[in-house]
């Protein structure tokens, strides 16, 4: 298997893109990758598109043979993958593959989706609980946001943990968004909370106190609140790969792709024996450990897909980092802060540098390059030599787990 | 409850793993054959959530709580639970037969949904 090397990233701003369309955004992080590695004058063997909800969202198809014209890279083959919000991941995957196998030499992957201009409320939450099962699941109302608040009510209830804990990882994640200037929120809950103040909206004396008021913090599927939840995105991230041996050609600090792995679980989430376990994050990052020949305790960053805040507690038990049971209490205890012993999201994870579906499991990777060459500025987690992804594809049945080192 | 909808999982009749109905084969051992048994007696409640951002086909109803549920014969189903107040894990519930809303075409859509033991 030949070894694959990430040699340039490109990521577009995430938030409220009023200006820009799925199209331009896909160029934009597409045409920062082609610079980042000085590949603007190789010829491309494959592109890999992720995007969940083109159709859906912004009445497109064939978006990877449109992307591959306006970008001037035919006659390069071009595939589009939609594995819900891992349609990321499966991008990268699929890039991976083609690379190792020596099929291809050089591959542009590219991640997004573009969400915002959706006004119609219920819409994005309909369309996105298409992935559930619609007999047993979707046709009794539910959203994947109630199925965050099922799994956060058993794992509080059996794990004795508290719902403090899920908004330390909010409060967490939004201070490391402040640090990143591609974050769709940079600003810390302790700024939305002195805002609200001096607007006049409320008096709290702790930060806690403004979580879980009603008017601050609305309730959005009980115990979860709008604080513990991602934000609706827009965005694109894209990375170029390339075998390994020509890699220092392009760029003087290549990033090594060394493992990668994806499982699947029971698409009725009440199907799995324990609830509160994500098997399928069990296996693929067993899969990406195994073929890195790393463990847990190898990993110096994760960024991890928190939709919710309570998928950032239980995948850091599942990926290997906690016991089962502790990553809620953990986060609380610092554990998973840039300065602590397992930094989690320094990006400001899904929360907030935002979750438009397709980009982020490309964009996970990008964060984790710019960890890796040192380039993560003031959210910069020490030495950083190794790290790994978790990205869902839907809620805990489609898992893919990549782990990067330096080369 | 009624008989309108009967709440039924499969046991497989190799190994009598007990799934849902949507599966062709055994989860456990592949088998392709199984015996429909019926949801027994009362549920236990696992977990719940209130759900107040409903998804669009859901929007006239505001808000509903959605609970997970065990039988005594080990069968699981999901449904939303009436009255939303003063729920609790470990309660018990039965399933009951009625409408859970109106759908995006105006017509009324039925399942089993559960509620408090009198």
């Amino acid at each position: 298997m030949n070894k694959v090397a990430i040699i340039g990233v490109g990521h577009t701003k995430f938030g409220k893109l009023e200006e820009k369309n799925l199209m331009d955004l896909l160029c934009d992080a597409s045409l920062e990758a082609l610079n980042d590695s000085n590949t603007n004058d190789e010829n491309f063997d494959s592109v890999y598109l992720g995007a969940m909800c083109p159709g859906e969202f912004n009445h497109l198809s064939g978006i990877a043979s449109a992307l591959v014209d306006r970008l001037g890279l035919i006659p390069a083959a071009a595939d589009h993958l939609k594995n819900g919000p891992a349609s990321g991941g499966s991008a990268v995957k699929a890039g991976f593959h083609a690379i190792a196998s020596g099929m291809n030499s050089m591959v542009l992957v590219v991640g997004g989706e573009k969400m915002t201009h959706i006004s119609t409320p219920g819409y994005i939450t309909s369309a996105v609980a298409t992935l559930t099962h619609h007999q047993a699941e979707r046709r009794h109302g539910t959203s994947l946001p109630s199925l965050a608040g099922l799994l956060s009510r058993i794992y509080l209830e059996k794990y004795n943990a508290k719902l403090e804990w899920l908004s330390d990882i909010a409060i967490k994640n939004h201070r490391n968004g402040a640090l990143n200037p591609i974050a769709h929120f940079q600003k810390k809950i302790e700024d939305f909370m002195e805002s609200a103040v001096k607007k006049g909206k409320g008096n709290w004396n702790t930060i806690y106190e403004f979580l879980s008021d009603d008017n601050s913090n609305p309730i959005i599927a009980d115990p979860l609140r709008l604080f513990h939840i991602c934000p609706i995105s827009d965005g694109a991230a894209a990375i170029i790969l390339c075998n390994g041996e020509i890699a220092k050609k392009f760029c003087d600090n290549p990033v090594l792709i060394t493992g990668i792995g994806q499982a699947t679980d029971t698409h009725i989430t009440y199907e799995r024996e324990d609830i509160t376990v994500l098997n399928a994050l069990r296996v693929s990052s067993d899969q990406a450990y195994r073929m890195a020949k790393k463990t847990p305790k190898d990993i110096d960053v994760a960024e991890l897909h928190d939709a919710f805040e309570i998928l950032e507690a239980v995948e850091s038990e599942d990926i290997g980092f906690f016991k089962k049971g502790e990553g809620a209490r953990a986060a609380h205890e610092g554990r998973t802060e840039i300065d602590g012993e397992i930094p989690i999201n320094p990006s400001g994870g899904l929360k907030a540098r935002g979750h438009p579906l397709g980009a982020t499991g490309v964009a996970q990777v990008v964060e984790l390059v710019w960890q890796l060459r040192g380039e993560a500025g003031k959210r910069q987690v020490s030495d950083a030599q190794t790290g790994i992804t978790c990205n869902f594809g839907g809620f805990g049945n489609n898992i893919i787990s990549i782990l990067v080192e330096r080369m | 409850m009624s008989n309108k909808e009967n709440l039924v999982s499969n046991k497989c009749k190799k190994c009598g793993y007990l799934q849902d109905i949507s599966h062709l084969r055994c989860l456990k051992c592949k088998n392709n054959t199984f015996d429909t048994i019926e949801a027994n007696g009362t549920c236990v409640l696992l977990t719940y959530t209130i759900l107040k951002a409903p998804p669009l086909e859901f929007r006239d109803k505001g808000s509903y709580a959605l609970g997970v549920v065990q039988f005594e014969n080990g069968i699981r189903a999901l449904g939303q639970i009436f009255p939303k107040e003063n729920l609790r894990i470990g309660m018990k519930l039965k399933p009951v037969y009625e409408k859970i809303c109106n759908n995006l075409d105006g017509n009324e859509v039925y399942s089993y949904v559960f509620k408090l033991i009198e």
